[in-house]
């Protein structure tokens, strides 16, 4: 319970940072009455920090929590079900079937209000099925090594079809190369309402598979003596997560690291239990991932870091001392 | 209970097991000895139904590829040799995922009254109810083999299939662990079928012994086991060995 109430109070904090600070600073007493006025107000206020707050910082906050919960519980549910603690979607190929669709995109000069997203959504969650598909072929028991090697081998083989169109078009490589970065930068409420009830549901929908969750981090033949449907569970499993994750990174394009280590740290707290362990993942994924992008439009005096690359620069040391520090 | 009639199974590349029938019926216990790589393990795995198998298998009058695995977990447990842990559960948790085949709730609620008795009756039967809050991951071989024995009795299956599971555990253990499986068997009208490399506790579990030898049966049924046999089996020249056991113990 001290443990959550810590959490929660630790949310509402970065909530509060991520919001008020920027080229204008937004005291906390300001952002309390600002929201107070949208909901209970009269009459019009068009203060220019209440046009920032619900123009600009507000959606890309909700925007951050939202993209950390998702690929944080994805994370959380590929290293079970794959029986790896350093498993993820990238490692399926969603990053790279992404980043594929995206550079299709963008050397197409497609403009279609959200084809960018759309394309990176469809092609990670084609890379995915197409490496489970694969490994199902060729493993008729499903095994975890073949999907993690099936996966790898697709995901070299799509990077280097992209990094081939990259070669061809120089002219949209600076374009693409941001995109795969990943930045929360001018995206609005359209990205929030479309991607709220996606992950919303998509958690949802995992946290009924709690227990099989559990199971399956004893290993296969575990599961399955324990009465797992283990091909069934890991297929269901694998495409929910794989379906967080690219339409995630579809809106803000490629984060790594959040969902390494958000699940350890939970686990650390919470014990491994996936009741807990994914609305926990999903909690401290989405903090830490408004706090890495609050860090990223804030470090540089002009312009903004991608918070792709922040999320890696704090996320990999912290990373390596919650892992290896629990190994003593 | 559970029959086997003239049963090939393999891992692809060829039959492992070739044509073994047997029947195990109710109360009756099995143990399976013979050496490395004559199809023991793999045996067990066909009848747990982790491994696709040609022939006939029935459990409980119904053919063993068509029952679910739901169906097969509720009849049919298994303890082998531990798995690697990544992650850590308390006793407990693990122990109550052994309810799992007869929950099929899906909801975040507390488990029931009954499931939690079952689960602190088979700590208790194992001497962990002590210990049911620690993680697993911090226990010993010997205890962490006693939580999976715990999680597989709270399955509540008719049979129970060994492979090996004494590899962690100490003398005392060993032989309580037997004990303990031999009772549970009997009190209930249940079943164990054993591997075990330990002739001696094999033939402990149970004087029905099905002998292996390159994936066929070689011998099966009561007190079986003779000298002639274990060196026609193994290899060796067993009385020189038991001569030379008894050499050391006289010293």
């Amino acid at each position: 319970m001290k443990k959550l109430a810590i959490i929660v109070l630790a949310l509402l904090a970065v909530f509060m940072l991520a919001i008020g600070l920027g080229s204008v600073y937004i005291p906390p007493l300001e952002i309390v009455r600002a929201v107070w006025y949208r909901f209970f107000g009269a009459g019009e206020d068009i203060s220019g920090a209440y046009i920032i707050m619900w123009e600009l910082r507000l959606p890309r906050a909700l925007l951050a929590f939202i993209v950390g919960a998702a690929l944080s519980v994805s994370g959380a549910v590929m290293q079970s079900v794959l029986r790896n603690p350093l498993a993820s979607s990238f490692t399926l190929g969603v990053s790279s079937g992404a980043s594929l669709g995206a550079a299709l995109v963008i050397f197409a000069g497609m403009s279609a209000l959200f084809s960018l997203p759309t394309a990176g959504f469809l092609f990670g969650m084609g890379a995915i099925v197409l490496a489970i598909a694969l490994a199902s072929k060729m493993d008729g028991r499903l095994e975890n090594n073949t999907i993690i090697l099936v996966g790898m081998v697709l995901s070299l083989f799509v990077n280097a079809i992209t990094t081939m169109l990259m070669a061809m078009r120089r002219e949209y490589m600076e374009r693409l190369v941001f995109w795969q970065m990943g930045s929360f930068s001018m995206r609005g409420w359209e990205a929030v309402a479309i991607l709220a009830p996606v992950a919303i549901i998509g958690i949802i929908f995992i946290l009924f598979y709690h227990r099989e969750l559990d199971i399956m981090t004893f290993g296969e033949n575990e599961a399955q003596l324990i009465g797992v449907n283990m091909r069934r569970v890991k297929w269901v499993l694998l495409v929910a997560s794989a379906a967080l994750t690219g339409s995630a990174i579809a809106f803000v394009g490629i984060i790594g690291f959040v969902d390494l280590v958000a699940p350890h740290v939970v686990r650390r707290a919470f014990g491994a239990r996936h009741r807990l362990l994914i609305p926990m993942s999903a909690a401290v994924g989405g903090g830490f991932m408004m706090l890495c992008d609050l860090v990223a439009r804030t470090v540089l005096p002009v312009g903004e870091l991608p918070v792709g690359v922040v999320s890696a620069l704090v996320g990999a040391p912290f990373f390596a001392y919650v892992y290896f520090a629990k190994r003593g | 209970m559970l029959i086997l009639k003239d049963v090939y199974a393999g891992y692809g590349a060829g039959d492992v097991i070739n044509g073994v029938s047997f029947t195990i019926n109710p109360g009756e216990n099995l143990s399976i000895i013979g050496p490395n790589g004559c199809g023991k393990s793999t045996l067990l795995k066909v009848m747990a139904g982790l491994l696709p198998y040609r022939g006939e298998i029935m459990l409980g009058g119904q053919p063993l590829h068509r029952a679910s695995r739901r169906v097969i977990s509720a009849k049919i447990a298994m303890l082998s040799q531990m798995p690697p842990l990544y992650f850590s559960y308390s006793v407990y948790d693990t122990v109550m995922m052994g309810r799992y085949v007869h929950n099929k709730s899906r909801w975040l609620g507390r488990p029931s009254d009954g499931d939690r008795k079952i689960v602190d009756d088979a700590l208790k039967a194992v001497n962990l109810l002590h210990e049911k809050d620690k993680d697993i991951t911090k226990l010993s071989g010997g205890q962490q083999q006693r939580v999976f024995l715990a999680r597989t009795l709270a399955q509540q299956p008719e049979i129970i299939l060994l492979d090996e599971p004494t590899n962690h555990l100490d003398l005392k253990h060993q032989i309580e662990l037997i004990h303990y499986l031999k009772a549970w068997a009997k009190d209930g009208n249940r079943a164990i079928v054993g591997v075990l490399h330990d002739i001696n506790q094999a033939l402990n579990l149970s004087s029905n012994v099905l002998v292996m030898q390159n994936g066929k049966a070689a011998a099966h049924g009561e007190n079986i086991v003779t000298e002639t046999l274990l060196e026609k089996v193994y290899e060796v020249d067993v009385a020189a060995y038991m001569r030379q056991s008894l050499e050391i113990w006289r010293k």
